[in-house]
């Protein structure tokens, strides 16, 4: 009997398990050992050659991209977060259960086009004789130079990241209790700072974990940096493609992938410990 | 307690779209009285007590508080806290913040918030437990939370939703103790809807009992429970010795009424008037009702078969039906007075009751 069960759970937790071996801990093991290959003549070797890891950490290019990266994601999660608030706060709470379905459906339709696509096209829009330059141009203003710059890669992620941002903290502000809305307007806390008291920390999980996919979504991200952001000064991604094409150099391309997976796993266990962190004993 | 008047509600009707939550209410809450009311669910009652609160706004008519209207009053600008059935408790907040709420909300300054606070947990004897999250808390410590997070302001009325629901039988009591007390020492108005007779009627000054939107009957729990006014109240309150009829002779405070399952006296009392021809219904308590193998020589009486004996400690109820009158009848009797009696299922006994114990319902 007791076997029984533990096969039946087994069959439905071993494609998981196979899954993650496959696809997260096999690839994983052999980035770190790759980490540790020599290349000569323009050719990869296996070896043990801690060369890698001394040579691309001891570069300043490596620790500004590093650090651009990091903060253009940091502000991305904020910015996608502050930005989705009151978008899916007004879902949530200020529309008939029917108009929100439709809401929905539209979060959901930007995904069905290539986000390369999209941000092809925002190209047209923020080129300096682009359409929002035109237009300004009308009214006697600009041009602003919006492409190939901070503002550009912006564009571009929360072009990436804003639909889910929204349906992330939309799932979250759905299943926060109407009444501790009620009780806190009941103990003369005003509407809006409602939202900042009983709201946003009801819903904290869900507002956490969708600026949390922000920030590794746009981490990783290289699109938005090299054809809205010019590439110049690179992030860490743009620096990966960079180090690859130089000579083969796919071991510190390796080395530079785990600094930034051991930050994305930091970075997540922090959040995640964070949005679960219970008040009081 | 004075009779002067906190609260009034003058013909408040509440409708959600088509559906008439609340049919027309005219009632008045007394200064410092613990007022209850009490109904099935759907009868409106909480509905009510949500409009005192300010979290429903009346489709018509007019509340006042203080002599004030406050329809258009936003509930965070009313001083009217209100205990949750759920409790509603902030479950992000440590039990003491919980309590401080309100008064942050105020922006009291923090010594005085936390004085006030700590008064608060002692008084409810949760001090040992300030820095617990209140998802850690037994369901008697929560409510005492809840009780302390709206009583911290010293509001003029407390409204509490069916509060105790959640509860075992046990705590449930207790916590009827803590509330009386707490209310008898405030000198605080209470408002607590309730479907439990039993809570409403062990703690209440006066009772409003409502049905489908509207007020059946309101007074205190002894004048309800002697002299239901509707067919309702009796029914809601478990009588079931209700005989409708019509009058066939009224005179010398003496009236008469023939029901299907014969023609009885009763005391017209404090009845309107009635006369010939009248509809009547009468109640009579299950405690005044007499049972013997013979028919009494004087007094009103009646067969009936037995359904079934229940046994209520010291006393025992038996159940009885008169098939012709579609009666179902109970009496309410010590153990030696049944004694001599066949209480089988299916044998025949005698009712009785004295003209007197029967009470005409005034508003039938």
């Amino acid at each position: 009997m007791r076997k029984s069960i533990t096969l039946y759970g087994m069959t439905f937790s071993l494609p998981m398990a196979i899954w993650q071996v496959m696809f997260f801990l096999a690839p994983l093991v052999f980035l770190i050992a790759l980490s540790f290959w020599s290349v000569k003549n323009f050719r990869m070797e296996p070896d043990f050659n801690p060369d890698n890891w001394t040579r691309v950490l001891g570069r300043a290019v490596f620790w500004q991209a590093y650090l651009r990266t990091v903060i253009l994601s940091a502000v991305a999660a904020m910015v996608a977060s502050v930005l989705a608030f009151p978008c899916s706060y007004g879902i949530a709470f200020k529309l008939s259960p029917t108009a929100r379905r439709w809401a929905i459906f539209m979060m959901v339709i930007p995904f069905f086009t290539s986000y390369l696509v999209r941000v092809y096209s925002w190209q047209i829009f923020l080129s300096d004789n682009g359409i929002i330059n035109a237009a300004l141009a009308r009214v006697g203003l600009g041009p602003f130079p919006m492409l190939n710059s901070d503002f550009g890669v912006m564009v571009g992620y929360l072009t990436l990241c804003f639909p889910l941002v929204v349906l992330l903290q939309l799932f979250s502000l759905i299943f926060v209790d109407r009444t501790l809305i009620e009780a806190a307007h009941n103990l003369q806390c005003g509407r809006l700072r409602t939202v900042f008291e009983v709201v946003m920390p009801s819903a904290k999980v869900g507002l956490v974990i969708a600026a949390l996919f922000c920030f590794i979504l746009t981490f990783g991200d290289f699109v938005s940096p090299l054809y809205l952001g010019g590439g110049d000064p690179p992030t860490l991604s743009i620096l990966i493609t960079d180090t690859t094409k130089s000579g083969q150099q796919w071991p510190r391309a390796a080395v530079i992938a785990l600094t930034m997976i051991a930050t994305l796993l930091c970075v997540a266990f922090a959040a995640v410990s964070y949005a679960y962190r219970e008040r009081g004993r | 307690m004075s009779t002067e008047a906190l609260v009034v509600f003058d013909g408040v009707i509440k409708k959600f779209g088509q559906f008439l939550a609340v049919e027309r209410v005219d009632f008045e809450i007394r200064k410092g009285e613990f007022l209850a009311i009490m109904g099935s669910s759907g009868c409106g009652k909480t509905t009510t007590l949500r409009m005192l609160a300010g979290l429903e706004a009346p489709t018509e008519g007019e509340i006042r508080l203080a002599g004030k209207r406050i329809n258009d009053l936003p509930t965070w600008q009313r001083d009217t806290p209100m205990v949750w059935q759920s409790l509603a408790l902030f479950p992000f907040l440590t039990v003491r913040e919980n309590v401080e709420f309100s008064l942050r909300m105020r922006k009291i300054e923090k010594a005085e918030r936390q004085r006030r606070v700590d008064e608060w947990l002692e008084r409810m004897q949760i001090t040992e437990f300030a820095d617990r999250n209140v998802a850690h808390l037994s369901g008697g410590q929560r409510q005492r939370v809840a009780l302390a997070r709206s009583l911290v302001t010293e509001p003029e009325i407390l409204l509490l939703d069916e509060p105790l629901s959640a509860l075992d039988a046990h705590l449930k009591v207790r916590m009827q103790t803590v509330l009386s007390n707490l209310q008898r020492e405030l000198g605080i108005t209470f408002v607590y809807v309730t479907h439990s007779q039993s809570e409403a009627f062990s703690m209440a000054d006066r009772v409003v009992i409502m049905s489908r939107g509207r007020i059946e009957q309101i007074g205190n729990p002894q004048e309800i429970y002697r002299a239901p006014r509707t067919k309702f109240v009796a029914e809601f309150l478990g009588s079931s010795n209700i005989f409708s009829g019509q009058v066939t002779t009224a005179g010398n405070g003496m009236i008469r009424i023939a029901t299907p399952a014969g023609e009885f006296d009763a005391v017209s009392g404090a009845a309107k008037a009635l006369g010939k021809g009248d509809k009547a219904t009468f109640v009579v308590s299950d405690d005044r009702i007499q049972l013997s193998n013979q028919r009494p020589e004087t007094g009103n009486a009646l067969r009936a078969s037995v359904v079934g004996e229940e046994f209520v400690g010291a006393t025992a109820v038996v159940h009885l039906e008169n098939p012709a009158g579609g009666l179902e009848l109970k009496a309410q009797k010590s153990h030696e007075e049944l004694e001599h009696l066949d209480l089988s299922p299916g044998a025949q006994v005698w009712l009785s009751w004295r003209p007197e114990a029967a009470h005409i319902l005034p508003g039938e």
